[in-house]
């Protein structure tokens, strides 16, 4: 199987920024911030040059801070035919019958290219705002009975009944199905790094989605997932020049000033998540985590801002990495996101096809007749 | 002001794009959408932006969007229907118990902002116990609508908001809560809301929490004192009837003999058995079949009182209408069989008499 590639979409306004700084993620959770309304114009123009660049998917994601994804993916699906949507979702905001019924709607509306990143929650106060009061651990057992419902509805035999200690359903029917050509359910991708996560992962998920680590730590985790049959996703940035002394130079240009960071590692610390807090400790640790892989951003950009940083050829390498240890998709991100994405697609894709290609032509054949 | 006029939305696959629909082929086919075999479970992108033009062109102001578990999320259809035409609004239909009101809210928002504004609502306590509990909600009737006031009050709490919004009840608690996205509109801060039914509850609802009291049509006599108490209090008034105009009486009545089910089993209103309003329906249906010459309601007890229907030529329609804006009702939802063949009818027959009275 080919590699899969996602692309983090931009938040509102970001599309048309020049610099990361202008981008950072403390801008966004500001009052009178532009990521707060949906940007059809610059989402549109990403979205072209994601479909042109080889992207897949796009992960929208979900915060108070930003319009709900399930519309932007509605509204973005209208005006694209190729590119997909990963919605991210946090459980606790709806019934599972609704949910179903309006990812349901959604496939039908846009020929059923949405896949969903489901999120127990990664804030408390966030969370007791849209009225959950639960835990973390509490969380992830809801989720795991959220979840069960929906695989019930989506399995389409009768009438969905449920007991749980959160959800109950009973006699459930929504008759809208999940509409797309080649499946009856959308692919679930649960993130999170604690044991509770992965758990949910195995049991609930399509695919398993981390932060990147680097290959040898990550290599035990991603083998025990492929045993059960759930795929790996990691998610990550890349800063891809034609030189590996042009790359560090961008990166070390990215560093904004002190006030910005003592804002992310507020947000950062209070958070209740275990990936949050160990991205936050690979910072601090190492900041270079192998020869390309940098953690030295994330006190400025979150946690999601474990870099690959290099040459083409470098990153190419590093992605066939990963591929190895059974790693079959990502979900990248970069400063500004179009450009970089530009960049990887017109640089490091065709490297990564090219090695895919030498190690297995017939996994690659059948990518070609897929498309 | 001048009257306001909606419009049911079809549903999925009912609008036929030939033309070439008979009233009952029309009527039966909304009455069997609740089939699971029936291509109505499906958005139908197409039937529907053909609709919407011709309502645009009719002069109808919004498109009520309908809720429930035979069909397509209304919220995704008025995201997907507002890309495709630009004029149109729509109200959407929608029943507290199934999400958090700041996930409702935050979905209303996005909405708004992805439709220019063009979107109100039409808050539903929930007429079907079994249908609730299908979504994990167990309330009775009189709880629903304790909650749907909690609902509401957390809703306008976020849209009038300055900042944080606190609330504490007994159906809802939020804290602390905090939405960045907006209500987008270019004339409000805020939906309207229509708020429906016909028991105590839903009217005081609307007039606590919405802006809107919609209602089944009734003659006009009837409601003269409901509605006169219910503009008092700075609510609005809108009647949902159906419609079927000819150019002589005789041809409406037989078109309307039509719709009538051929044997028992063509029925359907026993499964709402929650709602007042479904209750007053089948007892008004017995008793009287005409309140007024131009109002029918012989399909109600078959139905359900949505089916109330105002029927004549398109003079007797016009002074019908003018009749209920005179007892001080501000707007109609109006569906009729087929809907497009209808709303042509209404835009051009009807709607030119009521603007020139």
């Amino acid at each position: 199987m080919s590699l899969r590639f996602h692309w983090m979409m931009p938040k509102g306004g970001e599309v048309g920024m020049k610099t990361a700084q202008e981008t950072s993620r403390v801008a966004t959770t500001q009052a009178h911030s532009p990521a707060a309304l949906p940007d059809m114009d610059g989402w549109l123009r990403f979205a072209r040059a994601a479909e042109e660049a080889g992207i897949e998917s796009v992960l929208l994601s979900f915060s108070r801070y930003e319009p709900d994804t399930i519309f932007v993916a509605c509204a973005m699906g209208q005006v694209t035919t190729k590119l997909g949507f990963i919605v991210a979702y946090r459980l606790g905001l709806m019934q599972p019958a609704t949910f179903v019924q309006q990812i349901n709607t959604l496939s039908g509306l846009i020929g059923g290219r949405v896949s969903l990143n489901v999120v127990a929650g990664s804030s408390a106060v966030e969370q007791r705002g849209y009225g959950d009061y639960l835990d973390h651990d509490e969380r992830y057992a809801r989720a795991e009975e959220f979840l069960t419902v929906c695989h019930a509805f989506w399995s389409g035999n009768g009438d969905v009944s449920f007991s749980g200690k959160y959800c109950h359903v009973d006699k459930g029917k929504i008759f809208t199905p999940f509409l797309a050509p080649d499946r009856s359910e959308p692919e679930i991708y649960v993130s999170g790094h604690s044991e509770q996560a992965q758990h949910l992962a195995l049991t609930q998920a399509s695919c398993y989605l981390r932060l990147i680590d680097t290959p040898e730590k990550l290599a035990p985790i991603v083998g025990r997932f492929r045993e059960n049959g759930v795929e790996v996703c990691l998610r990550l940035c890349v800063i891809c020049r034609p030189t590996m002394d042009e790359a560090l130079a961008a990166t070390q240009a990215l560093m904004p000033p002190e006030e910005i960071e003592k804002q992310e590692r507020k947000i950062l610390s209070s958070s209740d998540s275990q990936t949050l807090k160990e991205a936050l400790r690979a910072a601090d640790d190492v900041g270079w985590m192998n020869r390309n892989l940098y953690a030295g951003l994330v006190p400025y950009y979150g946690s999601s801002a474990i870099t690959l940083v290099g040459t083409p050829a470098d990153l190419a390498r590093a992605f066939m990495e990963y591929k190895d240890i059974g790693v079959t998709q990502f979900i990248i991100a970069g400063w500004p996101k179009l450009d970089e994405m530009v960049i990887f697609g017109r640089e490091v894709l065709p490297l990564v096809r090219e090695l895919e290609e030498k190690i297995s032509p017939a996994a690659s054949q059948r990518r070609s007749a897929e498309f | 002001m001048s009257l306001k006029f909606h419009w049911m939305l079809p549903k999925g696959g009912e609008v036929a794009l030939d033309g070439q629909q008979s009233p009952r082929e029309a009527a039966r086919y909304r009455i069997e959408s609740m089939q699971s075999t029936s291509p109505a479970v499906r958005p139908d992108l197409t039937g529907w932006t053909h609709f919407a033009r011709h309502a645009e062109d009719a002069g109808i102001d919004s498109t009520l969007i309908s809720f429930s578990r035979y069909e397509p999320d209304p919220f995704l259809v008025a995201c997907a229907l507002g890309q495709a035409v630009q004029k149109l609004k729509f109200i959407i239909a929608y029943r507290s118990g199934l999400m958090q009101p700041t996930t409702f809210v935050q979905q209303m928002n996005t909405v708004s902002a992805l439709v220019q504004g063009r979107v109100s609502f039409n808050i539903v306590a929930g007429s079907s116990s079994e249908e609730q509990r299908g979504y994990g909600d167990y309330l009775s009737h009189d709880e629903r609508y304790a909650r749907a006031e909690e609902f509401l009050a957390v809703c306008n709490a976020f849209w009038r908001a300055n900042g944080e919004v606190n609330f504490d009840g007994k159906y809802y608690r939020v804290e602390q809560a905090k939405l960045a996205t907006p209500f987008v509109a270019p004339d409000k801060r805020a939906p309207e809301i229509f708020v429906s039914g016909h028991s105590e509850q839903s009217e005081h609802l609307a007039s606590s929490q919405g802006t809107i009291w919609l209602r089944v049509a009734e003659s006009p006599s009837k409601l003269e004192p409901i509605v006169a108490r219910t503009r008092a209090r700075g609510t609005g008034v809108c009647l949902r009837c159906c419609l079927l105009c000819r150019p002589t009486r005789e041809e409406a009545l037989s078109a309307a003999q039509t719709l009538l089910p051929v044997d028992a089993k063509e029925s359907t209103t026993t499964m709402k058995d929650d709602s007042q309003m479904y209750r007053e329906g089948n007892e008004l249906g017995r008793d009287a079949f005409w309140p007024e010459p131009w109002l029918w309601t012989g399909l109600v007890p078959h139905y359900g009182p949505v089916w109330t229907t105002m029927i004549g030529t398109p003079d007797e329609l016009a002074s019908a209408f003018l009749e209920y804006k005179r007892i001080g009702v501000t707007e109609f939802i109006i569906s009729g069989w087929p809907e497009v063949d209808t709303v042509d009818v209404f835009g051009s027959e009807i709607l030119p008499r009521i603007n020139q009275a």
